[in-house]
């Protein structure tokens, strides 16, 4: 693959603080190999940035490799920018071409308020997961690995809803801004498996009533998450956060 | 319009918020309990249109046939009632959801983004039905007053009802009622307009339906997906069949 110098037009979200109304600022940037990657750009931007004595854009990453869930971005409207099964940092540069417009916006639901130019608080994920998405265990020695039997097929759906990284593409793509898809990884993984079944109840209904809480919007089963998630969580683990709902209500103690 | 759409969703989000209420409206308030109604509500105004549509075919069994399942039904008095309130309890329920959640998920996305596309692959409608869940609502909802005060309370302007007219010039003969009314062209074209609106609804709203009611399987996914939109095109479908009968048999 040849390596092409890329001449782009940077539209990009700048908002000094939580209050601040921010704005679109437009930067050119030129020289962009397409080897790099959507975060390595950002890198050579702010570079440019600090060089001109301007305050460089201040985004989230951490990994670099896909597995974090850090990045976020939402690039000319798609969540992670337009590959699938993709984050922002896997993203390279040879998915554009010369003379683009790049239009780079913050993930937008009232649950996720932006701190900082492109960076959003994404603490509204962490309390649903402290509401509910662990088992409890005591502590002591590790129990033996097979003590209890769980049949493959179950072991792959919880790794299915256990692939979710958090990074809230599902939220940022959703029309609704719901969270259903996040929350429901984090229901199956363990609804799924005997380790999870004695807090089953209390589970879905408090990660369900912490996820309210935080403001996210409802579910229209649009499938838009699915789509945008770059861990391929699918939309038939919200089917069995709805059932575990359902039987949560008719079976809790209170 | 953000006060508005706050105003809006006030009943759904008081209820979310409030503690301590009976265990089943504490299960309905959350957002998924509301999609759960919204689910079953929609279900059982589905299992009505089967209903109707099936009794409705009986216009192609002639005068006799379809006046003799009205008199039927109608003769049914109290039953037809608690049946009538209870259906209009589903609309209620139905569109009280609607615009609650929906206002909820205005709020729940304060700033919209300035560019917005989607992974999903190309559908007929910009979005998919599920974009325009609202907006076939309202047509639907629009062209359902319309068919009440035609068909129910039978004084729809410019309809000539003089068919139906018995010696007392009172309107009892069913099939020539429906027959006048689908004829008019203005309500051939308000009721094809809104049973394609129906149609559309029905093709998000059954097999979306079906998910927040937890049904959904690998195996049988792709069946039910097109069994649901089989379904919803066909009772449209039933229903234009008898505009385009009455236009022809004018």
């Amino acid at each position: 693959m040849s390596n092409h110098l890329l001449n782009l037009n940077l539209r990009v979200w700048r908002q000094s603080g939580p209050n601040d109304g921010g704005s679109f600022k437009t930067y050119r940037l030129s020289g962009v190999s397409t080897h790099m990657s959507f975060l390595e750009m950002l890198d050579v931007l702010n570079e440019q940035l600090i060089a001109q004595g301007e305050e460089p854009v201040a985004f989230d990453h951490d990994c670099r490799e896909g597995i974090c869930g850090m990045c976020s971005l939402m690039i000319n409207g798609q969540a992670h920018g337009p590959d699938n099964a993709t984050t922002t940092c896997q993203l390279h540069m040879r998915r554009f071409s010369d003379g683009d417009t790049v239009t780079i916006e913050p993930w937008r639901a009232s649950a996720f308020p932006v701190l900082r130019d492109l960076v959003v608080d994404r603490s509204a994920f962490d309390r649903i997961i402290a509401a509910g998405g662990f088992v409890s265990v005591n502590t002591g020695n590790a129990p033996d690995g097979n003590a209890i039997l769980v049949p493959g097929v179950r072991q792959e759906v919880a790794m299915d809803g256990a692939a979710c990284i958090g990074c809230g593409a599902c939220v940022a793509a959703c029309k609704n801004a719901s969270a259903m898809l996040f929350v429901s990884a984090k229901v199956s993984q363990l609804a799924v498996l005997p380790q999870g079944h004695p807090e089953r109840n209390a589970r879905v209904l408090n990660m369900v009533a912490q996820m309210d809480k935080e403001g996210f919007g409802s579910c229209t089963n649009t499938s838009e998450c699915e789509a945008a998630c770059p861990a391929e969580v699918s939309v038939s683990h919200i089917a069995r956060l709805n059932r575990e709902y359902l039987r949560a209500s008719i079976l809790a103690g209170n | 319009m953000d006060a508005l759409l706050r105003t809006l969703s006030l009943p759904a989000q008081i209820l979310s918020r409030v503690p301590g209420l009976g265990s089943l409206i504490k299960v309905c308030s959350t957002t998924v309990g509301q999609k759960i109604l919204m689910a079953i509500s929609g279900l059982s105004l589905c299992g009505f249109l089967v209903a109707h549509l099936a009794g409705n075919l009986k216009l192609y069994a002639g005068e006799q046939s379809f006046n003799d399942y009205a008199h039927t039904l109608h003769s049914l008095g109290p039953i037809l009632a608690a049946a009538e309130i209870g259906l209009f309890a589903m609309f209620a329920l139905h569109i009280g959801l609607a615009v609650s959640t929906g206002a909820l998920n205005k709020v729940a996305r304060s700033k919209d983004y300035f560019i917005k596309e989607t992974k999903q692959g190309v559908s007929i409608l910009p979005g998919g039905a599920s974009s325009w869940m609202m907006v076939t609502g309202l047509v639907v909802l629009f062209f359902l007053v319309c068919h009440i005060i035609d068909m129910k309370l039978k004084v729809g302007p410019g309809v000539d009802y003089t068919p139906a007219l018995n010696a007392e010039k009172i309107v009892d003969n069913e099939y020539q009622a429906v027959k006048a009314v689908l004829s008019t062209p203005s309500r051939a074209f308000i009721y094809t307009v809104g049973l394609v609106a129906l149609g559309i609804h029905l093709s998000h709203g059954i097999r979306s339906a079906l998910q927040t009611l937890g049904i959904n399987h690998k195996r049988w996914n792709f069946i039910l997906h097109w069994l649901c939109i089989a379904l919803a095109w066909t009772l449209a479908a039933g229903f234009i069949s008898l505009v385009i009968w009455a236009i022809g048999g004018r």
